[in-house]
């Protein structure tokens, strides 16, 4: 229990530092970001909402309040999710616009890896198991290769081959257009098939890491006695594979799981703006070309909080999975 | 986009003394070692090959980057276009090449400073422990934690010039967390060595110990670091560009593919523009994993694969696919 509350109060830092270092951001850079921000309101917008400057101010600095009485505001709006209004979306507030383009990225990274840690951890365990065979020289070297390329290149790929040519796949947006985003039946398929594409590029683009990282533990993990002792009580190779050695392999790299998803998130701003996927990726690109920081600033804080939440999921997992960590 | 985790890359304990004679050359021993081992060797070409190109773009780049020509405009790939044109009629090949310059070098660059910052503060880390080490191994967790792209993207928005030099430092104090947490790892197992307690026991100060004993030891380490973070840098440039969030007036494989993407040459059938400039820059990746897989099976054997396949398959793949 110790370590896990160690966890709890390392992640409970970590959005410190992410609060603290959006709140420093804006202030460190030259120039002044409030002057661009404002010049996408009009003055009788500008008027219609007394308070909008003073929030600006708060969360971006150039007002004239000190830094320690401007950090104490950000904090406190930050904390009632009062991240001002959205300049893009004027008049909806940035909340808005986050909670309505969130559940689109969720929904596609949370299934692309997922699915891309469950295939290539069980790629690289056969490929371990049967060293030399087809597995282990045709079907690594492809995910290798894959995996080398940039994710934003693979979707560019995808949707040149699979969705134009090949025509597949939809191309773009998350749903067909004449669909309502509701909980019916022809939405869900919809956004189904439409997330189809860019999934399979987040598999393809991150599977390659697990195979990899899976492969080197597994090919340490059956060299261990107990392996041989499973294998010399005579059952079936396959329960000795997945049982005994897979199941104590898989523990590294559910370790390397925080990285490795910080990363995905990354590669998934690439991937919804090549598709324009209405997600926060997609989003924050929009936001950041169109001076919108309020925006920007609220899609790095949740995006950060989304990690550190599947970090806590994973960290429970492998408490589940890992008996030593009980113990201790 | 990290694919490789080099936790235990230690070349120093197979190099051969001296160097190797190949007919006339000396060849150093470590490089000698990586040409060896079919992995590494592949990937050494490739970048090397990248690396040259970049070196003599001048000469082989048929017209200015960026020059335009509105009656050569949108042409699939020719001779006379050898990548053909984007929609402003630049020559595509002339732009990858030229590209190349500028995208090795920032991602060199932004690598070798990460590089830098995380072998100083993760060795000295791991050699003064104590409060340092736990501050410096805190920090290192929270910025493997904060999502690296959307950090940057959001830092660079708010840069009002994005020159060469801004996005080299901005990508390092993001990248540079992925460097100290092995650099650390791998100091904590040599600060026990005997050498290192008669460094310590001689009176020697700490930035000695540091500097003069634990660094010139880790040496192929910190080398093979510098190789991940390379091209980890070279994505995340590329990826910025992509996002219009990179000096986009340069000419480079992320501000090519950047145009591509903007006016929308995918949707409309035109694959030249954005395939060649995203297949350089996924070709470099690959040698570098490559390399950087070599230096692992070089220095744990166990991961090499058995050559069991037939003549087929080493045709087709080569050796390298092992």
């Amino acid at each position: 229990m110790r370590w896990f509350a160690r966890r709890l109060v390392f992640y409970v830092f970590a959005i410190w530092v992410a609060l603290t270092l959006n709140f420093l951001l804006p202030r460190l850079m030259p120039g002044s970001p409030i002057d661009g921000l404002l010049e996408h309101l009009s003055p009788a917008q500008l008027a219609a909402n007394p308070g909008i400057v003073q929030t600006y101010e708060a969360l971006l600095g150039g007002g004239h309040h000190s830094i320690g009485q401007d950090y104490v505001t950000y904090l406190h709006r930050i904390s009632h999710f009062n991240f001002g209004l959205s300049t893009s979306n004027y008049p909806t507030p940035v909340s808005e616009v986050v909670g309505r383009t969130l559940p689109y990225s969720i929904f596609l990274v949370g299934v692309a890896f997922i699915l891309s840690f469950v295939i290539g951890t069980g790629v690289g365990m056969v490929a371990a198991w049967r060293r030399g065979r087809f597995t282990d020289s045709f079907i690594v070297p492809a995910f290798m290769t894959v995996s080398a390329f940039p994710a934003f290149v693979l979707a560019l790929v995808g949707l040149y081959f699979l969705g134009l040519k090949a025509g597949w796949f939809p191309i773009q947006h998350a749903y067909d257009s004449n669909v309502i985003p509701a909980w019916s039946w022809t939405f869900i398929s919809s956004a189904f098939r439409h997330a189809q594409l860019p999934i399979l590029v987040i598999i393809a683009a991150y599977a390659g890491g697990w195979v990899l990282n899976m492969r080197t533990v597994m090919i340490n993990t059956i060299g261990e006695d107990y392996v041989g002792m499973a294998r010399a009580k005579g059952l079936r190779d396959r329960r000795v594979m997945t049982r005994y050695a897979g199941r104590n392999a898989i523990l590294p790299p559910l370790n390397g799981f925080a990285a490795q998803f910080a990363g995905a998130v990354g590669g998934l701003v690439f991937v919804e703006i090549i598709f324009s996927y209405p997600g926060v990726g997609y989003t924050l690109q929009s936001a950041v070309l169109g001076n919108d920081y309020p925006l920007a600033q609220a899609i790095l804080v949740v995006l950060s909080v989304c990690v550190i939440i599947a970090n806590l999921i994973m960290d429970v997992l492998n408490f589940v999975l890992d008996p030593r960590l009980r113990t201790s | 986009m990290a694919q490789l985790d080099p936790t235990a890359l230690d070349l120093q304990l197979a190099v051969p003394k001296r160097g190797i004679r190949i007919g006339r050359i000396r060849v150093p021993g470590w490089l000698a070692l990586l040409l060896r081992n079919s992995k590494s060797r592949t990937g050494l070409l490739i970048v090397g090959f990248m690396v040259f190109i970049a070196i003599i773009a001048p000469l082989i780049s048929v017209a200015h980057p960026n020059d335009f020509n509105i009656l050569a405009t949108r042409q699939a790939p020719s001779w006379h276009h050898l990548f053909g044109t984007t929609d402003q009629g630049s020559d595509v090949f002339s732009q990858v090449v030229v590209g190349a310059r500028r995208s090795l070098l920032l991602g060199a660059l932004a690598g070798a400073l990460a590089t830098v910052v995380a072998a100083v503060l993760g060795i000295t880390a791991a050699y003064v422990g104590g409060i340092v080490d736990e501050i410096v191994n805190l920090l290192t967790n929270v910025f493997l934690t904060i999502p690296a792209i959307p950090l940057l993207v959001v830092a660079s928005g708010y840069l009002r010039a994005r020159g060469m030099w801004t996005m080299i430092a901005v990508i390092a104090l993001v990248l540079w967390a992925f460097e100290a947490r092995i650099l650390r790892a791998q100091a904590l197992t040599l600060k026990n060595r005997d050498f290192i307690l008669a460094a310590k026991t001689s009176g020697e100060p700490t930035w000695r110990i540091v500097f003069g004993e634990l660094m010139p030891n880790m040496i192929s380490r910190i080398a093979a670091a510098f190789v991940l973070v390379f091209y980890v840098s070279l994505l995340v440039d590329s990826g910025l560009e992509f996002l219009g969030l990179g000096d986009m007036s340069a000419t480079s494989w992320g501000v090519t593919i950047y145009w591509a993407q903007v006016n929308s040459t995918v949707l409309q059938g035109e694959w030249w523009p954005f395939m060649f400039p995203s297949l350089a820059l996924g070709l470099t990746v690959l040698g570098l994993v490559l390399v950087l897989a070599g230096v692992d099976e070089v220095s744990n054997p166990q991961l090499r694969t058995e050559h069991k396949r037939g003549r087929l398959v080493r045709l087709v793949f080569g050796r390298a696919a092992a």
